[in-house]
């Protein structure tokens, strides 16, 4: 009885929270692989064309979609949730910051980094991975 | 904080998800709650005490030399 009491099911609420996230997150994602891909193959971001930087910027907006999709599972969920959310997120800031202030300052001594902007994105995703985990398992 | 949730939700027969579901939080809320990981904010803590019908401080019980913010 107990041990069925215990059941760490989830519950209908947190089933409902997942699928309108879902929903929210994934035609985000998929418009932007779509772009992205369209981009890379006839944006031309190699060339001379002027457009070729309207082109480059292009997935940004269905990336805005995602981010939508984000803050508004933010509302959604309850706030124990939104701590370890809100802090996951404050220490994938904190990476990003920390990344990018030490490869401003390896430019300023000269040292360029190539794809400067794609190693901050990813120390701040990881950062963000990192710390989401070790909260949830405080 | 530690509480009586665990107790009281067992004693009516309730998983932590049928609980979740009554008070409109996650079954990971609930988890923590009763862990006492996590302290409910007062608007939770009055759906909690309003669903078992039992004031706040018969459900939580705060520790008895509670830190004092400086």
């Amino acid at each position: 009885m107990t041990r069925k009491l215990d059941s760490k099911d989830r519950s209908d609420g947190d089933r409902a929270v997942s699928r309108a996230y879902q929903l929210e997150f994934w035609p985000g994602m998929a418009a932007y692989a779509v772009v992205l891909t369209g981009v890379l193959l006839w944006g031309g971001l190699d060339g001379n064309s002027p457009w070729r930087f309207v082109w480059a910027v292009l997935p940004v907006i269905p990336a805005l979609w995602i981010v939508r999709a984000v803050l508004r599972h933010v509302r959604r969920i309850d706030e124990y949730q939104r701590l370890l959310l809100l802090q996951g997120l404050g220490g994938g800031f904190a990476v990003s910051m920390i990344a990018s202030v030490t490869m401003a300052f390896l430019e300023i001594a000269g040292f360029r980094v190539p794809g400067v902007g794609w190693i901050i994105y990813g120390a701040g995703m990881l950062g963000w991975i990192i710390t989401g985990t070790v909260v949830g398992r405080r | 904080m530690k509480n009586n949730l665990k107790t009281l939700r067992e004693g009516r027969g309730w998983t932590q998800g049928a609980l979740a579901d009554q008070l409109g939080v996650s079954r990971q809320t609930v988890n923590a709650l009763e862990t006492g990981r996590y302290d409910p904010a007062l608007p939770l803590a009055f759906r909690i005490s309003r669903l078992f019908a039992q004031p706040i401080e018969a459900i939580f019980i705060p520790p008895e030399d509670p830190d004092v913010p400086n």
